[in-house]
């Protein structure tokens, strides 16, 4: 009974399914509002699942000069670990897996798609792929260090003396105490988060490792056909999941007493938190360069996230 | 199981891949205006993209020069099936003002089945959106075909 249970949550609840469906959907939405903004009609809320599975029925090439087997495990490297993210996140009170320290596990699981990419596009052979390549490694570097900072203020402030790096537990502290977000020492923690998530997915101005326009997608340059649909599905999960734990951390503590209820809830605050994160700063920046990016994260927004860090530990 | 879903996915989001091969970057001009606010493609799923193996539909303007006729035979073969061939303008399918030229080896046909062909010179946004139109209902038959 136990493995089934642990099978549905994998393949349906939390894991695989739920994050794929709502993946999709709010990529959908992303890319409607980012159109309003810009006074265009926009693509159907489904067009990022015409996407996907137009890209399934597309001819897979693999080129001659690639490693032919890191080349197709790459992708589904990035979407296998993207779908047990979702288990440790509590959905409000709901959490799939219960560790001691899910937050260490999070942080790990979602280097991985990273990762992902660097091993595909290196394994590709392309001189495009090698820039995107050195491009996404600077910009793990760069968001690693704000996300860690925001990790540890969280845990401290929930913990009070020690550090608790429990998901659940900071879930049950928001509960008792109110949401992280309206303690006002917290604030310059969420907004770094909030900075994080966009670089995190690779959208607009953080998206130097994906150019379209001047390394044709960098590392997923010659990817065709499914693996590139499962990379760019890995892309819309990541929305859900960066969202999600923002919302587990900074908004939490809903009690409705029912899973479907809570889980309807999580995705709509998901959705205002993307809207906020992504989709606006998406519509009115243009890409940086990759020192400016660089320079960014490590000036403004570890320095916001440092400045919670002090507060927390100062015990404000 | 998805095949039906497959299958009408292939219509509903054809990605753009535009080659220039000696176009006098009219018709280009024109091809981005069809992705501005004004005309916006994208309600049609139509993308931008930046690698011809991402590429469903091949966007050809100009005519074609003898050196870019390489990098023309070379990008169709790396696009992935199903795909479309669509030119614009009058240059890839006549040769247009600088047909009988020595720098000249077209027209498009001499190197592959073109699909759609929008002439004009310059084509107006809405023949070309027309056009691509026309090449995402065919990229649905020819993605029905494949499994025949």
């Amino acid at each position: 009974m136990t493995i089934l249970r642990y099978l549905f949550y994998i393949l349906v609840f939390p894991g695989a399914l739920f994050t794929i469906a709502v993946g999709l959907f709010m990529a959908g939405i992303d890319r409607k509002v980012i159109a309003h903004m810009q006074k265009r009609v926009g693509p159907p809320l489904r067009q990022p699942m015409y996407d996907f599975f137009k890209l399934l029925g597309k001819e897979t090439i693999i080129p001659a000069k690639a490693n032919r087997a890191a080349f197709l495990a790459a992708p589904v490297l990035s979407f296998v670990s993207l779908c047990f993210i979702m288990l440790f996140i509590p959905i409000f009170g709901f959490t799939a897996i219960n560790g001691a320290a899910d937050m260490i596990v999070i942080l790990y699981l979602v280097t991985i798609p990273g990762a992902a990419l660097i091993i595909g596009g290196a394994s590709s052979g392309s001189p495009f792929a090698s820039i995107g390549i050195s491009r996404e490694m600077v910009t793990m570097m760069a968001y690693e260090l704000p996300f860690v900072l925001v990790l540890l203020t969280v845990a401290k402030k929930v913990g009070g003396d020690q550090l608790v790096f429990n998901l659940s537990l900071v879930s049950d502290y928001q509960a008792v105490n109110g949401s992280l977000l309206s303690h006002w020492s917290m604030i310059p923690a969420a907004l770094a988060m909030l900075l994080v998530i966009p670089a995190e997915v690779g959208t607009q101005p953080f998206d130097v490792a994906e150019a379209e326009n001047e390394i044709c997608e960098g590392p997923l340059v010659e990817y065709s056909g499914s693996p590139l649909a499962l990379f760019k599905l890995s892309i819309n999960m990541k929305m859900i999941i960066m969202t999600g734990l923002f919302t587990s951390m900074f908004l939490g503590g809903i009690r409705t007493g029912f899973v479907a209820l809570d889980a309807l809830l999580f995705v709509i605050i998901c959705i205002a938190v993307m809207l906020v994160s992504i989709t606006t700063i998406h519509a009115v920046t243009a890409r940086l360069k990759i020192e400016h990016l660089f320079k960014f994260y490590w000036t403004v927004v570890a320095g916001l996230a440092l400045v919670s860090t002090i507060l927390v530990w100062i015990g404000m | 199981m998805f095949k039906k879903l497959i299958d009408k996915s292939a219509a509903k989001s054809p990605w753009l891949f535009h080659l220039n091969t000696g176009s006098c970057n009219g018709c280009d001009i024109e091809i981005v205006a069809c992705l501005t606010p004004r005309y916006d493609a994208e309600r049609f799923g139509f993308k931008l993209a930046g690698s011809p193996r991402h590429a469903d539909i091949l966007v050809v303007s100009g005519p074609i020069t003898v050196q870019s006729r390489d990098r023309l035979i070379r990008t169709i073969e790396q696009t992935p099936d199903p795909k479309c061939v669509v030119s614009i303008g009058s240059c890839p399918k006549s040769g247009n003002v600088f047909k009988g030229s020595y720098g000249i080896d077209g027209p498009l046909d001499k190197y592959v089945h073109v699909d759609v062909s929008v002439a004009g010179c310059t084509p107006k946004p809405e023949a070309i959106m027309e056009g691509l139109y026309k090449a995402a209902l065919i990229l649905e038959k020819k993605r029905e075909a494949m499994h025949k």
